[in-house]
């Protein structure tokens, strides 16, 4: 939410009212996304790191995964010509590396957040709305998981199945969310619990909506916007826990790379070699906030509130 | 109010079986001997190895090892000892204290400064105040514990006092009493601080448009008097269901933070029995942060009654 | 003006969290506050109890080191030279008998006697004792009646026959065959004796003591050390100690460091002064070190050697003694020493250590020496396989040096190398055991005492390859001959011939492939001067001076 004044929203609301369009709730949201500076921004920078995570090759020609191209005894080399970022701990392209280090962080946060928001979010609609029995024991089982430390039980679980040949990014996503989901599940209920004591719903109810209607017309549109907010922050939280694992020796494995990797990686010697923990970090950082960017804007644009 | 606790904490019990089974699933399942893991980098003799192997049950079926750990548990209170003979129920009294210690610090800061941070932010919306705390919380969610933990250890642990000779946060350890948990505290809370700030700002933004509120502005109640007699008290529900989630969230995820500076609490003995192998003793730590965790949770939800008189359990 | 529900919930919240936490703060930990304050030493935690015949590693070895006194010290060129005991003779090897210094007491004041040798030893043979330090005693005649090899047996018998004590101060020990070695092996922990105190009524030896040990050396134990829990150990000078004792102070304090970053936190500490002194300094913070610390800083050889292994009876395609070669001709040791560990470790150029006799610098010459193009040609010729699985544990500080290895492989032998992290090296070791391992793997090997046969024997023996540690499962009669005849040699220089000869069978067949010779990198605060490290790597503490005398 880090646009606009309440000033500048009123006068969006005024805007459409005027058109009069009876347009549904995503329509009007794009109409009123496309006009925000800060979505436009953030929609951009995402744009670019998704191309460097889908052809890394457009961004540099030297391929990190050819171990002739690293010369260990050029180790931290500072930046030279033809190797913009200098050279890291194994004496490899700082640059190529941070590059194609963007595809598994990036996939890992969004995969992650996909399924925690999905599972954790469908479970607490479910919980508020259903019944109390379904109520009493989501929230048991998520007490459960809830409680096991994320990264310890992440810890557990990637430990636990590193010996099967499972695609190590898949594990991380995999234990990631097995533990991720039960934030989701706590504020989609909450967010539920307090969108149906309101008097729109009650109204609703009265004039004899069916629990679909309320469900997918009134409940889910409010208590979205706080589950986006969450799932945007964790987004960074979920690259950070990668960077946790992988620290700890069961995150993403070389020959792969990722961010968390080569922050874990650099992290001894930041004293004296900084340059290898600050880019690929600056990366992460960068991207975390253009996505909470993104999920700010598109939290504003959504929220019925503002209507 | 009353019955609903009680029958809360009923449902807590099949919770606790529930975590304790799982998580003895899941240690067992793990890859390696815990034996044999004993000896490091050199293997244990084959007689060692036998003995223990024997003393620990640890040749016998899943559910066998599961029924002599539960029923040592309901039926003597024993909770198991460490491969080494050390009583778990030790280990877990005093690494409990260090923990909650550390968490408790950490959730003061957190809500001292991450409501404070948010309420001031959405008080003052689109002002600069505003844009510099979102970009500080910005940068608390998006550097890593890991990094924050070794440069303020680094900067804050060595070089203050190399440079000037003060001696205000110890590097690691638990020697010098509560200030060894200051500088973990603050490292811990960190992406705390982020997230409640925002949810602070973001719910106490949104109840500032309700009706209610422009309803008692329109009457000429004082602003003042307005946020904290209208907008807070309804502001602050989430956050307040946040502070209590992060009880336990908190005392799960001080395993990197308690490894950087060294503190024996829970985490550290989690982090070390999961790699030992020591079934008894993860187990153990994990049923006793389930447990905090129901309590927390339960507290929560009786809060909400409080602080939201719409809300009714009966 | 009423302040709110909520507002008085989050306010009471942190109030509440503060007044808990200050008033849970107990005391502080560190001992002896008020002019004498401890030396203050790191080390990790102990990863068994303190008791002399569960402790098979350094950490726990450094904190025993204190309590206890050796029979025998090393002198600095590697010979064992009495020291409790007043001699240990031998005619034939095989019959050896200690005869014990007068005067010498425990803790409590009373006599150490022949006895609590006997006790000790017997109690770590034991197999229902499941000591680690228990296959020291394995040439003792009767060790296999008190811990019968075959799973399952019970004991015959509750001490071995062939350990005795004479008289208070003589101890006789009958060895199944004659071992040159023995006088060396007698300085080790595992050699400690045990007051008659620490057993219970059924030969147990008492949760109590394990918690204080009451021991012989220069220091006692203040206060119980309850293991997992505490994170100091306070120790002070035990004034009836007969040999040396430190000149201007009396406390001395172990500080546990345990979890990922032990080594960083605790070198941390060391800059901030809050530790005396640190002896694992993480190889990554050296180039710091040495200009942080100055002469404070030290660089000792040590008998630590890392090599990669081959599981080659589990893995066929790591058979052929070319393919081990070419991998060891593939690996840059030099650069790696360099750049990895700033110099903190050499080139191997041995399967044993320079730290012990016998050693012959560039033992290892073609095969050790980074050759790119005539490995890459050895590995085609020999089919080595196309893919290698490479294994190490995480919690060591191994994955550095373990990703430059695996980018030579990849480099210069063109072939796939995936690294495999396991969060202990157990997980590798059982794996190994049930020949369930295919790839190699990074192993290291310190000695327990300063012989070459201690190298040869456990790692590559015909005996340590069924519940051993020899896990390539390479073996070879010849040389389990050369040992035998080293162990019954009349001398020990005679003994190293035989060694040596042993050697060269591992140096043309390369069942490992030696990488590095250790260092140990230790530095000590300016609170501290004249601090030194004995054979064992242990602090020799009786030389240590405090700084600023007041």
């Amino acid at each position: 939410m880090s646009s606009g004044t309440l000033a500048r929203r009123r006068a969006g609301g005024r805007h459409k009212k005027r058109r009069g369009r009876p347009a549904g709730l995503w329509a009007d949201a794009w109409h009123d996304l496309r006009r925000r500076p800060m979505f436009v921004a953030s929609v951009i920078l995402i744009g670019v790191l998704l191309l460097m995570a889908a052809w890394p090759s457009l961004f540099t020609s030297i391929d990190p995964f050819d171990a002739r191209t690293c010369e260990l005894r050029l180790a931290r080399q500072t930046p030279t010509p033809g190797h913009p970022f200098g050279r890291d701990n194994q004496g490899c392209d700082l640059f190529a590396r941070t590059v194609y280090g963007a595809r598994n962080s990036i996939v890992i946060g969004m995969l992650t957040t996909l399924a925690t928001a999905v599972i954790g979010g469908l479970l607490g609609l479910l919980a508020a709305f259903h019944s109390r029995w379904a109520d009493a024991v989501l929230s048991r089982v998520t007490e459960i998981f809830f409680a096991i430390p994320a990264i310890l039980g992440a810890l557990l679980i990637a430990s636990t199945f590193r010996d099967s040949e499972v695609d190590s990014i898949l594990l991380v996503v995999f234990a990631l969310t097995i533990l991720g989901w039960p934030m989701a599940f706590r504020i989609m209920r909450a967010a539920v619990i307090t969108a149906m004591s309101q008097d729109f719903v009650t109204a609703a109810r009265a004039l004899g909506a069916g629990p679909w209607r309320i469900m997918t017309r009134h409940l889910l549109p409010n208590a979205l916007a706080p589950v986006i907010v969450i799932s945007t922050i964790n987004l960074g939280g979920f690259i950070a826990a990668e960077a946790a694992l992988s620290f700890l020796g069961v995150g993403v494995r070389s020959p792969d790379i990722s961010w968390g990797l080569m922050i874990a990686e650099a992290r001894d010697r930041f004293q004296y070699a900084p340059l290898p923990l600050v880019f690929p970090a600056l990366f992460l950082s960068v991207t975390v906030l253009a996505f909470i960017m993104l999920g700010d804007a598109v939290r504003d644009a959504l929220d019925p509130k503002l209507r | 109010m009353g019955r609903y606790a009680i029958r809360r904490l009923l449902q807590a019990v099949p919770v606790l079986l529930g975590s304790t089974l799982l998580i003895f699933l899941i240690v067992f399942a793990l890859p390696g001997d815990p034996i044999v893991s004993l000896g490091g980098d050199r293997r244990p003799s084959p007689s060692v190895v036998e003995v223990l192997t024997e003393q620990y049950h640890l040749d016998e079926p899943l559910l066998v090892q599961y029924w002599h750990y539960i029923g040592g548990v309901l039926f003597r209170a024993d909770l198991g000892s460490t491969y080494q003979g050390v009583p778990v129920a030790d280990l877990l009294a005093s690494t409990f204290q260090v923990t909650l210690r550390l968490t408790l610090m950490a959730l003061a800061i957190e809500a001292v400064v991450g409501v404070g941070l948010g309420v001031w932010a959405a008080l003052r919306r689109g002002k600069a105040v505003d844009t510099m705390i979102l970009a500080a919380t910005l940068v608390l969610v998006s550097v890593p514990t890991l990094v924050t933990g070794f440069v303020l250890q680094l900067v804050l642990g060595v070089k203050l006092k190399q440079w000037t000779g003060l001696d205000v946060f110890p590097v690691s350890g638990v020697g010098d009493g509560l200030r060894g948990y200051i500088l973990p505290a603050f490292v811990l809370a960190g992406l705390s601080i982020a997230y409640l700030a925002r949810l602070a700002r973001t719910s106490l933004a949104e109840v500032l448009r309700a009706d209610y509120i422009r309803t008692a502005v329109a009457k000429g109640m004082p602003r003042g008097r307005v946020i904290t007699r209208h907008a807070l008290r309804n502001a602050l529900i989430p956050v307040v269901t946040y502070l209590g989630a992060d009880v336990g969230t908190l005392m799960g995820g001080a395993v990197i933070t308690e490894g950087i500076f060294n503190l024996p609490g829970l985490g550290n003995l989690l982090f070390r029995g999961v790699y030992e192998r020591q079934q008894p003793v993860v187990v153990g730590v994990v049923t006793l942060l389930v447990l905090v965790y129901i309590v927390c949770n339960l507290i929560v939800d009786m809060l909400y009654a409080v602080l939201d008189p719409r809300i009714r359990y009966e | 003006m009423r302040v709110t529900k909520g507002a008085w919930l989050v306010a009471g919240t942190a109030l509440l969290a503060l007044t808990v936490a200050a008033c849970g703060s107990g005391a502080p930990a560190g001992g002896g506050e008020g002019g004498d304050t401890p030396v203050r030493m790191e080390i990790g935690e102990p990863k068994n109890q303190l008791v002399p015949g569960l402790t098979t590693e350094a950490e726990g070895a450094e904190v025993l080191g204190a309590l206890f006194e050796p029979l025998v010290k090393y002198t600095k060129d590697r010979q064992a030279e009495p020291n409790v005991a007043e001699s240990v003779a031998s005619d034939d090897n095989k019959t050896w008998t200690i005869k014990l210094n007068q005067g010498w007491t425990w803790h409590d004041g009373e006599p150490l006697t022949a006895q609590n040798y006997v006790d000790a030893w017997n109690w770590a043979a034991y197999k229902p004792n499941a000591a680690s330090a228990a296959h020291f005693f394995q040439m003792v005649e009767g060790f296999e009646d008190v811990n019968p090899s075959e799973e399952g047996a019970q004991p015959a018998a509750k001490t071995m026959k062939g350990l005795e004590a004479v008289d208070d101060l003589t101890i006789r020990v009958r060895l199944t065959r004659p071992n040159s070695q023995f006088r060396l092996m007698l300085g080790y922990t595992a050699f400690y004796p045990l007051p008659a105190k620490a057993f219970d009524s059924n030969g147990k030896i008492t949760q109590k003591y394990m918690q204080q040990p009451i021991g012989m050396g220069l220091f006692k134990m203040d206060k119980p050390y309850r293991k997992g829990t505490d994170q100091v150990i306070d120790l002070s000078v035990y004034e009836g100690f007969k040999g040396d004792k430190p000149k201007n102070w009396k406390q001395l304090e172990f500080r546990i460091y345990s979890g990922q970053s032990a080594a960083e936190t605790a070198y941390n500490d060391l800059q901030a002064e809050n530790i005396d002194v640190h002896d694992s300094i993480p190889s990554s913070q050296l180039i710091s070190a040495q200009t942080a610390l100055g002469d404070r800083y030290h660089d000792d050889p040590t008998s630590l050697i890392s090599y990669i292994g081959f599981p080659i009876t589990a893995n066929p395609a790591f058979a052929k003694p070319e393919v081990r070669k070419a991998i060891s001709m593939a690996i840059d040791r030099k650069t790696i020493a360099e750049q990895v560990f700033s110099g903190a470790r050499s080139p191997a150029d041995d399967f044993i250590s320079p730290a012990v006799d016998g050693y012959r610098p560039g033992a290892c010459t073609e095969a050790c020496s980074y050759d790119p193009a005539k490995a890459k040609e050895l590995y085609a010729q020999a089919g080595g396989p196309p893919r290698i699985d490479l294994g190490y544990n995480a919690d060591g500080g191994h994955k550095e040096w373990m990703e430059a290895v695996a980018n030579n492989l990849r480099a210069n032998l063109g072939i796939q190398v995936q690294l495999k992290p396991e969060e202990k090296f157990g997980v590798i070791l059982t794996a190994l055991e049930k020949h369930e391992y295919k790839g190699a793997f990074r192993i290291a090997w310190l000695y327990d005492y300063p012989s070459m046969e201690n190298y040869l024997t456990p790692m590559f023996g015909k005996a340590a390859a069924k519940g051993g540690s020899n896990y390539s499962g390479w073996t070879n009669d010849q040389f389990d001959e050369l040992i035998n005849k080293g162990n019954e040699a009349r001398t020990p220089a005679q003994a190293i011939k035989f060694y040596q000869q042993a050697d060269d069978l591992l140096l043309k067949d390369m069942p490992y492939v030696p990488v590095f010779f250790h260092r140990i990198n230790w530095g000590h605060s300016t609170r501290i001067r004249n601090v030194e490290l004995n054979m064992l790597d242990q602090v020799v503490w009786a030389k240590v001076e405090k700084a600023d005398a007041a």
